[in-house]
């Protein structure tokens, strides 16, 4: 199939979760320093992340036509509005001194928004894979605040409560993976096929051993934080990886 | 629904015999380039319809209880009047002209591919060359200026009829009417609820799934409410158990940092 969503959206689907993820998480803590590192990253993943969606496009000097009407049904344009508007609302974040509490709400809905839609892009389109099950949102949702924490953890904050965060969502995630699969497989084999032992199986495998199973055993240990923490963000890579691609094995066709 | 007036074609599968003419006046009015393609093991060729195929005759071969079938069915926009492609498109240049009418505004087009993976037909293609997408136009410039469709015009066998979509409604219903008096018991219209209604309407001998159509399937608006419901539950729960987990040792801990 020629003009799939390939690598440029994974990596926008990764960067958004991730930074969004943090920042929703560290909006929880009472933490000023890292309330600010939360709204850096989340801005820092967003801003680059809408750059390569930008890339991605067929005409990515008309970008501008995304915000030049108003179409609410289309996920693809409600995503657009919510990415730049939480764009907006984090840099006024980054640059004010004192915070007004409706700032902060508006933001941290905006970006539950950004980190939700992916997932409502998936499930309205005619890939049995994504659109099987409901749970897409809710994998993209748990899997953000997996890696959110996690990459929290990475840069050196010790706050207890990511740890159990970044454990139970990881959990989550497994589970509404494989619930997801068993409630897809019967419209959707050959993506399910290629996942579990086809040409995407190294990425759903990896995904499993290295980004949740290795990283549960050690969060479990108390041991090798900052591993465990870089195998959790590699999953939430790798995730994204086999759910975007496996959903285009198939192309329905009649 | 469609408005009684909106320009429409009918397919009559009991009439076609798969010759393949109106796949080719497609490509010829159209100045479509031929695909090199590969044997699929099946006469039907090309394999899909892409952003240079907006038409192709899809064959449906088999053996049932030592008879051999070979069905065919038309591969081509449906033209909904609910039509995914219109509504996943984030800029409006897939939509709805005069009488009904689906196309793309290639000058519009961003080339982000929302409607190829929209499209429960898969009638919507990407051009990586143009970067934008393609698909059939009903050949709007021919039915807009009187003429019928490419396609129609060149079908030998009476299989394709175009015209006001209450004149192909009527046809299809007679030609309905007459095929269950021949004793066809499973014939049956298709388009007449999917998708909102289609103003490209089948004749079918069979069941549509025998032919691979999808049978039901839901609109970008069903879907898109759904996604959001799940979403939005999914936000409500997974937020709350979070909140919860950050706070329990909030409190206990208090901030500390390294």
């Amino acid at each position: 199939m020629t003009g799939e969503w390939g690598i440029y959206i994974v990596l926008y689907f990764w960067l958004a979760a991730m930074g969004g993820g943090a920042f929703l998480i560290t909006l929880g803590l009472q933490d000023e320093r890292a309330k600010r590192s939360g709204t850096f990253l989340a801005f820092t993943g967003i801003v680059v992340g809408a750059l390569l969606l930008i890339i991605d496009l067929g005409q990515p000097s008309r970008f501008w036509h995304l915000l030049s009407g108003i179409h609410p049904v289309s996920v693809m344009w409600l995503g657009s509005v919510v990415l730049a508007l939480s764009g907006v609302g984090l840099f006024l974040m980054l640059v004010m001194r004192k915070w007004p509490s409706w700032l902060v709400w508006a933001t941290a809905i905006l970006v539950l928004l950004v980190v939700g839609y992916t997932g409502v892009l998936l499930m309205a389109t005619s890939r049995p894979f994504w659109s099987g099950s409901p749970l897409m949102p809710w994998i993209f949702l748990a899997s953000a605040y997996t890696s959110g924490a996690a990459l929290l953890m990475l840069l050196g904050n010790n706050e207890k409560g990511l740890r159990r965060v970044s454990f139970n969502f990881a959990l989550i995630e497994i589970v509404l993976v494989a619930i997801h699969l068993v409630w897809t497989y019967p419209k959707a084999q050959m993506a399910i096929q290629s996942i579990l032992a086809g040409e995407l199986a190294w990425a759903f495998w990896s995904f499993v051993v290295l980004g949740v199973a290795i990283p549960l055993y050690l969060e479990a240990q108390r041991k090798a934080g900052a591993i465990a923490a870089l195998l959790v963000l590699a999953g939430g890579f790798l995730l994204r990886y086999f759910i975007v691609y496996a959903g285009q094995v198939e192309v329905l066709r009649f | 629904m469609p408005k009684p007036s909106d320009h429409s074609i009918l397919f009559d599968a009991s009439h076609c015999t798969g010759c393949r003419a109106c796949q080719v006046a497609c490509k010829q009015w159209n100045d479509l380039p031929g695909e090199e393609t590969f044997n699929t093991g099946s006469y039907e060729n090309p394999p899909s319809l892409s952003s240079v195929t907006w038409l192709r005759m899809k064959y449906t071969e088999g053996v049932d209880g030592g008879e051999v079938f070979w069905d065919f069915t038309r591969d081509a926009c449906m033209h909904c009047s609910s039509a995914a492609c219109v509504e996943s498109c984030p800029t409006g240049a897939v939509n709805y002209r005069e009488g009904g009418v689906v196309t793309v505004d290639q000058e519009w087009c961003i080339g982000c591919r929302n409607c190829v993976q929209a499209c429960p037909y898969d009638a919507i293609h990407y051009d990586e060359k143009r970067g934008v997408v393609e698909k059939c136009t009903l050949c709007y410039d021919r039915v807009s200026n009187t003429l019928e469709p490419a396609c129609v015009k060149a079908c030998p066998t009476g299989a394709l009829h175009s015209g006001s979509y209450v004149d192909m409604k009527k046809i299809a219903e007679q030609r309905l009417a007459q095929l269950k008096a021949a004793g066809y018991q499973h014939a049956n219209i298709y388009g007449l609820a999917e998708m909102g209604g289609t103003r490209v309407l089948y004749v079918l001998l069979k069941h549509p799934s025998a032919y691979g159509l999808p049978v039901g399937p839901a609109t970008e608006k069903q879907k898109v409410s759904s996604g959001w419901l799940s979403a939005g539950i999914a936000a409500a729960v997974l937020g709350l158990a979070g909140a919860k987990w950050i706070a329990e040792d909030r409190d206990k801990v208090g901030g500390e940092r390294s």
